[in-house]
């Protein structure tokens, strides 16, 4: 009993200061269930006093000069601090921050409304036991290697496969209750490595509820084949048929003759377009592509391969084609209750000009990339690329050096890769369930007979 | 008769500049409006001429080759037409110092104001200069040809000494007010790079804090030497990709635009992306501003919004032949002017104060003379 006490007082305090970061009520929801109450009083205590300790650390290091990866911690720990709602935190959360802008004097001060993205930070070395199919996946989610976010939702799914199918419940433990716990740990890891998007969060609140209702009377592997089968089922309903299914519908939108018009690269729209061709349709398409990430280039690779004529342009250029455009089809990254779009940023310009040509704005969407909350702009919730040039975005005519600029004093350079397009400059959400005005999603689980989306 | 001996030389030096116009070896509002003063200078002190009409014709005639070279660079038309309308105005008070002094115009009806079309001009009082040059304007003399080109090339040479101070005073007027047009903690957006604006934000800049935001402005990436140049002087800049423009625009105080060309209906060509901003900024009611020195008006209109008013440039920037395989399968569209219509622009800061879209037309009629519209 001593001994298992020992060991969670000492793994907490480093799981509890992970445990705050600004991620996903889930997350905090899980870990609440574990801890009995007294252990986390106690490990409050533990906390404070480690704050403490670190905060006199981190007084010497910046004498010293903040290396990065001390930095990271830093922040990270200014995060921590900063959210729990305890008081004499609050002072610990700003002195940090400040440390964090290099300059001292207030330079900085208008784009202090930006500082809360925070810059992604590298993965740092994994605590606990991480998966190495988790791991493998952080990194690829760090380096943009998986983007988009069905292709994140499937790509997380399938790795959770892998973790459950290796789980062994240790003894006296149901699978219920602790795989849940196993998996805090490499949720985590991949939130630290890119922050989550809402259709891994649907997914993974899904998952949990399949888990926690597991029976316990079955046998281990029944169990976990039970939930790889369930989770099995998620993406094939949930993502692949209804892409399927919002394929033909959007398809019937597409006639011969028309012009497209999509932004950057969403794989729903790319179906739809792809679809719309194999049935003989015959249009164009006029791909738009923006920094930071320039994923437009692979859609036109796609679509070109297939023979369909397109022409290109970069976003700024949009204002001389639109006009000649019949149709302007475009993806989600996810849609909030108040029928505003969460996408890739550079899509809120694309529809409010086809709006403004009463050109109609079509958003292909999965009702699963539905989020319960509300957003009114894009800053509250959104993630900059990282810094630097990871995209190779830029044109070849002109030299890196003058292009790659760093942060100096004065200059900060920002890239949200997200943005918010209001209701009013959307006309249709194309979803499984049929064509709905945008601030119709809320209303969808009533009329399914549903209680959640 | 008036020009052969010098014909030449002049060509030779219009020649110059028109090629170099076509091959796109001088481009810019600015520069190209300075070479073009320079050349009718040149031009204009090896003329010879005898009467006001075959001057305007020889330089109409200069304008004309020079339009033509590059009708894309309106202020080539715009500086003849200044420098045309400057010379007509010397001649006028220098004849009117040897005729009888026409009757008062204090019947200032509409129908003389309209066949006038420049009352303003009428009621010019003599300049002092002038009283120097009583003396008679021979024109069409016979037997002395160039008694009338002698005596007005001295004015003529000042006239267009004052449109070139004029052009290279620009920035200076433009940014004499800027801090009255930037308050505190202000946040402005800057699309790509203009000298205009950026004259105006550093002159600023020591009696006001605040912050740009700059948009790369692809595919010439020149928000890039903006950021760069603007946080060397010492102000808060911050670079931004263009498709968070409408991302942040409700946290922005004031859109600050450059012009390639004013147009005579209040709209504006200027660098691509500008239009993005000015929509942008319109949903959010946030207004827009644009710098633009005078020698960017220009009397003509682009109702249709034809496609083929735009510039186009090179598509590698946008699609480069590092991809291959694409290049031959793709249209890749790169215009480098957007048309911004008068409904998007709030106001004109000009060297010559602000003026709303709306009084642009005036604005022209006072700068140029009807009869050169076309040239």
């Amino acid at each position: 009993m001593s001994a298992t006490a020992t060991i969670t007082m000492t793994t907490l305090p480093s799981k509890s200061t992970i445990k705050h970061s600004p991620a996903q009520s889930h997350v905090e929801a899980s870990s609440q269930n574990q801890p009995p109450k007294s252990q986390k009083q106690m490990t409050k205590a533990e906390r404070r006093e480690q704050q403490e300790r670190q905060r006199a650390a981190k007084a010497a290091t910046k004498v010293a000069g903040p290396q990065p990866s001390g930095s990271n911690q830093n922040s990270a720990q200014a995060k921590n601090s900063a959210s729990v709602k305890k008081g004499g935190k609050g002072p610990d959360g700003k002195p940090t921050k400040e440390t964090k802008e290099t300059t001292p004097d207030d330079s900085a001060r208008g784009l202090q409304i930006f500082s809360h993205f925070g810059l992604p930070k590298p993965p740092g070395p994994s605590k606990g036991d991480i998966h190495p199919a988790i791991i493998r996946l952080g990194l690829q989610f760090s380096e943009f290697k998986i983007a988009g976010a069905n292709a994140r939702c499937i790509a997380t799914l399938t790795a959770f496969k892998t973790v459950i199918q290796d789980y062994v419940t240790p003894p006296n433990n149901t699978l219920s209750r602790h795989l849940l716990t196993h998996l805090s740990p490499q949720i985590t890891h991949l939130v630290s490595a890119r922050p989550m998007s809402v259709t891994m969060g649907n997914a993974i609140r899904e998952l949990k509820l399949e888990i926690s209702g597991s029976d316990i009377d079955l046998p281990e592997q029944d169990a976990k084949n039970l939930l790889c089968q369930k989770i099995n089922d998620y993406i094939s309903e949930r993502i692949t048929i209804a892409d399927q299914v919002i394929q033909e519908t959007a398809g019937t939108k597409i006639k011969d003759g028309d012009v497209i018009l999509t932004y950057a690269r969403s794989s729903v729209v790319e179906q739809v377009l792809v679809g719309a061709w194999d049935d003989g349709k015959q249009f164009s398409v006029v791909v738009v592509d923006s920094r930071p990430m320039l994923e437009g280039k692979k859609l036109l690779s796609v679509l070109s391969a297939m023979g369909i004529p397109c022409t290109y342009l970069l976003l700024p250029s949009i204002g001389s084609v639109i006009t000649e455009v019949s149709t302007v089809l475009v993806g989600a990254h996810s849609l909030h209750s108040n029928g505003a779009v969460f996408s890739r940023a550079g899509t809120a310009l694309v529809a409010m000009m086809a709006k403004q040509h009463s050109v109609p704005v079509v958003v292909c969407c999965e009702t699963y990339k539905f989020a319960e909350t509300i957003q009114l702009d894009s800053f509250t919730k959104n993630e900059l690329a990282p810094a630097g040039d990871i995209f190779s975005s830029f044109p070849l005519t002109r030299s890196k050096d003058t292009l790659t600029l760093n942060k100096q004093p004065n200059l900060e350079i920002l890239n949200p890769l997200y943005d918010l397009t209001p209701p009013s400059s959307i006309t249709a959400v194309v979803t499984e369930v049929g064509v709905i005005p945008p601030s119709s999603i809320s209303s969808i689980p009533l009329a399914l007979g549903r209680t959640t989306l | 008769m008036a020009t052969d001996p010098s014909s030449v030389a002049n060509q030779r030096v219009v020649e110059t500049l028109a090629s170099r116009l076509r091959r796109r070896q001088v481009v810019g509002s600015r520069e190209t409006a300075l070479e073009t003063v320079l050349v009718l200078r040149q031009v204009i002190s090896k003329v010879r001429f005898s009467n006001i009409d075959q001057l305007v014709e020889i330089i109409r005639s200069v304008g004309r080759k020079l339009v033509e070279a590059q009708p894309k660079e309106h202020t080539v038309g715009n500086t003849v037409r200044k420098v045309l309308h400057h010379i007509r105005e010397e001649y006028h008070t220098a004849s009117q110092g040897t005729a009888v002094v026409s009757t008062s115009k204090d019947t200032l009806s509409i129908a003389k104001f309209v066949l006038q079309g420049q009352p303003r001009k009428q009621n010019v009082p003599q300049k002092t200069t002038l009283n120097k040059s009583q003396v008679m304007l021979k024109e069409n003399d016979e037997d002395d040809p160039d008694a009338f080109a002698r005596t007005l090339k001295p004015v003529l040479m000042e006239a267009i000494q004052d449109v070139l101070d004029e052009l290279e005073t620009v920035y200076d007027n433009i940014s004499k007010n800027a801090k009255d047009h930037i308050h505190s903690d202000e946040i402005i957006l800057i699309i790509g790079k203009s000298s205009t604006v950026e004259a105006f934000l550093k002159a600023a800049a020591p009696y006001r804090k605040y912050t740009v935001i700059v948009a790369d402005t692809a595919p010439s990436y020149s928000g890039h030497d903006m950021a760069q140049s603007l946080s060397s002087a010492g102000i808060s800049t911050v670079l931004v990709p263009d498709s968070s423009i409408y991302a942040l625009m409700s946290r922005i105080n004031k859109v600050m635009l450059g012009a390639h060309a004013i147009l005579a209906n209040g709209g504006m060509f200027a660098i691509t992306g500008s239009l993005l901003a000015a929509t942008a900024a319109r949903a959010h009611s946030t207004p827009v501003v644009v710098c633009a020195g005078q020698f960017k008006l220009t009397p003509q209109w682009n109702l249709y919004h034809e496609y083929g008013a735009l510039d186009f440039a090179d598509p590698s920037s946008v699609l480069g032949f590092e991809e291959g395989n694409l290049v031959d399968k793709v249209d890749v569209v790169n215009p480098f002017y957007d048309y911004v219509r008068p409904e998007l622009i709030d106001a004109f800061i000009t060297n010559d104060g602000d003026h709303p879209p709306s009084s642009v037309y005036r604005l022209i009629k006072e700068a140029y003379d009807d009869e050169d519209y076309e040239l």
